[in-house]
């Protein structure tokens, strides 16, 4: 379902590019040449190509050939990881100059974007369970399942040989679904499937069959980069110097040790760990506090009696309550580009989660004030108080009892919520998760302990939430 | 004795129904107004318009040195009402304290808090001073042992005279009560009306919307008995209670004395 959505807002967002041309894109005239820190988008969870090591190091095939690259041309590389379906939307908005994540060459493409020379030539391979014999070809996937990424090429190939795709989020994914017998079969690319075949125990799939046509990987810019002559000339001179063979030979040909499951809990314990204290805590602290503010200002501003100002109001709770967290993620980081506006990954998280608590929780404070006796408001002004004045000591004290539930499951939401932004590139715990899965396949032991940094966090806020309604509940009866 | 409310030609409908046709009468400073009447007579809407939580639709109250003619408050384009209006109607406000039918105490303050609440936060006097005085008003209410307990520990008694303290600490002119027993338990009346008996004998203003007869009878220096908006009888309670001249007047009388 989140992928379906994706991929949806990948096209409209495609559309928009098309729709707004020229004033982002033709900054660089063809002479324009490499900038000095070339910003080069990648996954970092497709492994072998793009991945992080033990270490917590991006590494991988496509990664030391974009090293070697960046040092014949004497460019600094800085890598910006980026989820493969939003990996092109983040390429038009500008987050980075050039991909690197084997992206394979095509018609279509290279009517869209500056495509370089190729530095690696593979086919693809159709995979399937060990135990399945009814499949022995591509011909054979005609009516099959099969799990692809939606916007890569394998899944024009198994589209095209009457497969029926499930879209996922990456190699790894496609794998452990065939592994848990959800689909039939995959296909994927030769090399990346012979790592894993290399590098894992109890693969659990075999290879049956080649497609016909060779696919190359490219560096993929955006069109009139002016940056594909230097590029090439690169590739060529790595060609040439045998750099490319050494390093195909080391993600290829030798035999890779993967690490045991208690390895990978332990070497990623700290890294998920960090990145839940520094991204995905602060998040949540800082979204909620903005969204509060913002609820209260909107809440008190539906209670409006100048029909402006609530009609205002309504058409924000409404669009916030109305559109998809993640559409609205996606318009804050990949659309507003688009008129100029650009947004770091942090920020723009926060600007969107703000958002979208402000809309909730407007409501929320909005009920629990519209609960209080008019009495209240009655008495206040009968000892002279103002509006404002009663606000502060009479009615938002005792809103917040009625509200603190209803807002603490807002907070609590929003602890889980803050996993989206790994859609944007913000390193949080889930992405963090993803990075230590990808190489390994261990999926159960990184999302296991994910979940339970969620779990702890959760038990918390609700430790919180019981200790804040016993003191707001002090002048009721029990 | 000088008259200090004086209210002329008030008038007031909510929608089609009018309310308050035309209602005028005046109170001396020092005396006990008690304002009687069958349920939907108006009484409350009056006492109401006494303290602008409802703005009649015209008509002048004066208490004091202030005077409000309600014809000349209207709302601006907006629906809201221009700030030189708001000021005047908060200065007339300040003039009286309210003591409603349903305490409306503030549940998140004590006792003690919701008494100081006004003088402290509106009048911005010092606490430790206006919790001296605050202990006073408890004290003079018979609540001095309550002081520090929340409203939902107190009885339904108890509730209402911590509302009179409370009406009483923003020093009023008049003091205003609506039908302040009607929700008591019949054994918690009489502490309620004896705090207001003894605010009377101490020579404080009050206005008092009320159904209770006897405490009219022995306190009220003039009784007004209102039916359909208008004052149908008004005089000392001998005149209008024991010996009431309007065929209405006694029909209303006989029903709340005989109501079987």
């Amino acid at each position: 379902m989140k992928r379906t959505v994706v991929a949806a807002l990948t096209a409209i967002l495609a559309l928009v590019m098309v729709a707004a041309p020229a004033t982002a894109y033709d900054k660089s005239s063809p002479a324009a040449g490499l900038p000095p820190v070339l910003k080069v988008g990648t996954e970092g969870v497709y492994s072998p190509f793009s991945y992080h090591d033990p270490s917590g190091k991006l590494t991988g095939f496509d990664i030391d050939v974009m090293n070697a690259i960046g040092k014949k041309l004497g460019v600094q590389v800085q890598y910006v990881e980026t989820p493969w379906d939003s990996m092109f939307a983040a390429l038009g908005a500008q987050r980075f100059d050039v991909v690197a994540n084997e992206v394979t060459f095509n018609d279509e493409r290279n009517g869209l974007y500056d495509l370089s020379d190729p530095y690696v030539e593979t086919t693809g391979v159709v995979v399937v369970a060990d135990d399945n014999s009814t499949i022995k070809s591509l011909a054979d996937l005609k009516g099959k399942k099969t799990a692809e990424n939606l916007t890569s090429n394998w899944s024009e190939v198994a589209k095209g040989a009457g497969a029926t795709i499930v879209g996922v989020d990456g190699m790894t994914e496609a794998l452990a679904n065939l592994r848990q017998g959800r689909v039939d079969a995959l296909v994927n690319d030769k090399l990346a499937i012979q790592n894993y075949l290399a590098t894992t125990k109890n693969p659990g799939v075999k290879v049956v069959a080649q497609t016909d046509d060779v696919s190359r990987s490219v560096l993929a810019a955006r069109k009139g980069s002016g940056y594909l002559p230097q590029l090439n000339s690169a590739i060529a001179a790595l060609k040439a110097d045998g750099t490319l063979t050494s390093i195909y030979d080391k993600y290829f040909t030798a035999k890779v040790a993967a690490p045991t499951t208690w390895e990978l809990v332990r070497n990623n314990a700290w890294p998920m760990l960090r990145a839940t204290i520094t991204n995905t805590i602060p998040l949540t602290i800082i979204s909620f506090a903005i969204g509060l503010v913002i609820a209260l200002v909107v809440g008190l501003a539906r209670m409006s009696s100048q029909p402006v100002v609530t009609g205002l109001a309504r058409l924000y709770i409404s669009v916030i309550r109305g559109t998809p967290l993640l559409v609205q993620l996606f318009i804050i980081f990949y659309a507003l580009p688009q008129l100029g506006i650009k947004i770091n990954p942090f920020p723009a998280a926060i600007i969107a989660f703000s958002l979208n608590v402000g809309g909730y929780a407007a409501e929320i404070i909005r009920s629990a004030v519209q609960s209080l006796p008019r009495g209240q408001w009655e008495a206040a002004s009968t000892i002279g108080m103002n509006y404002a004045t009663t606000l502060r000591r009479v009615i938002l004290p005792q809103a917040a009892r009625t509200a603190v539930p209803p807002l603490s499951n807002t907070l609590i939401s929003l602890v889980k919520d803050t996993s989206l932004a790994s859609t944007i590139l913000v390193v949080e715990l889930l992405r963090q998760a993803q990075i230590a899965a990808a190489p390994t396949f261990q999926f159960f032991a990184m999302y296991g302990v994910a979940a339970l940094y969620y779990w702890v966090i959760c038990l918390a806020l609700s430790a919180v939430q019981s200790r804040t309604e016993t003191r707001l509940n002090r002048f009721v009866a029990a | 004795m000088s008259t200090l409310v004086t209210v002329e030609h008030l008038a007031k409908s909510f929608g089609d129904h009018q309310v308050l046709q035309d209602i005028s009468f005046g109170a001396e400073a020092g005396t006990v107004t008690c304002i009687i009447g069958p349920s939907g007579s108006g009484k409350t809407t009056l006492l109401r318009s006494l303290n602008a939580l409802e703005i009649p639709d015209r008509g002048i109250v004066t208490i004091g040195d202030c005077t409000v003619d309600f014809a000349t408050i209207t709302p601006g384009p907006r629906g809201r009402l221009p700030k030189a209006q708001r000021e005047l109607l908060a200065a007339l406000r300040a003039k009286s304290g309210m003591v409603y039918q349903s305490h409306n105490l503030f549940p998140h303050k004590t006792a003690l808090e919701n008494v100081i609440e006004g003088p402290v936060v509106v009048q911005g006097e010092a606490v430790a001073e206006a919790t001296v005085r605050g202990r006073e008003l408890l004290e003079r209410v018979g609540l001095s042992a309550h002081a520090d307990k929340y409203p939902f520990q107190l009885s339904g008694g108890q509730q209402q005279r911590v509302g009179i303290a409370r009406a009483l600490a923003g020093r009023p002119s008049v003091v205003l009560f609506d039908e302040p027993t009607s929700a008591l338990d019949p054994e918690l009346v009489g502490d309620v009306l004896g705090v207001m008996k003894s605010l009377a004998a101490e020579g404080w203003t009050m206005i008092v919307v009320t159904h209770e007869l006897r405490f009219a009878q022995q306190v009220a220096d003039q009784v007004l008995f209102i039916d359909g908006g208008l004052v149908v009888e008004s005089g000392p309670p001998s005149e209008v209670i024991a010996n009431p001249q309007h065929p209405r007047t006694q029909a209303f009388l006989t029903r709340l004395l005989e109501p079987i």
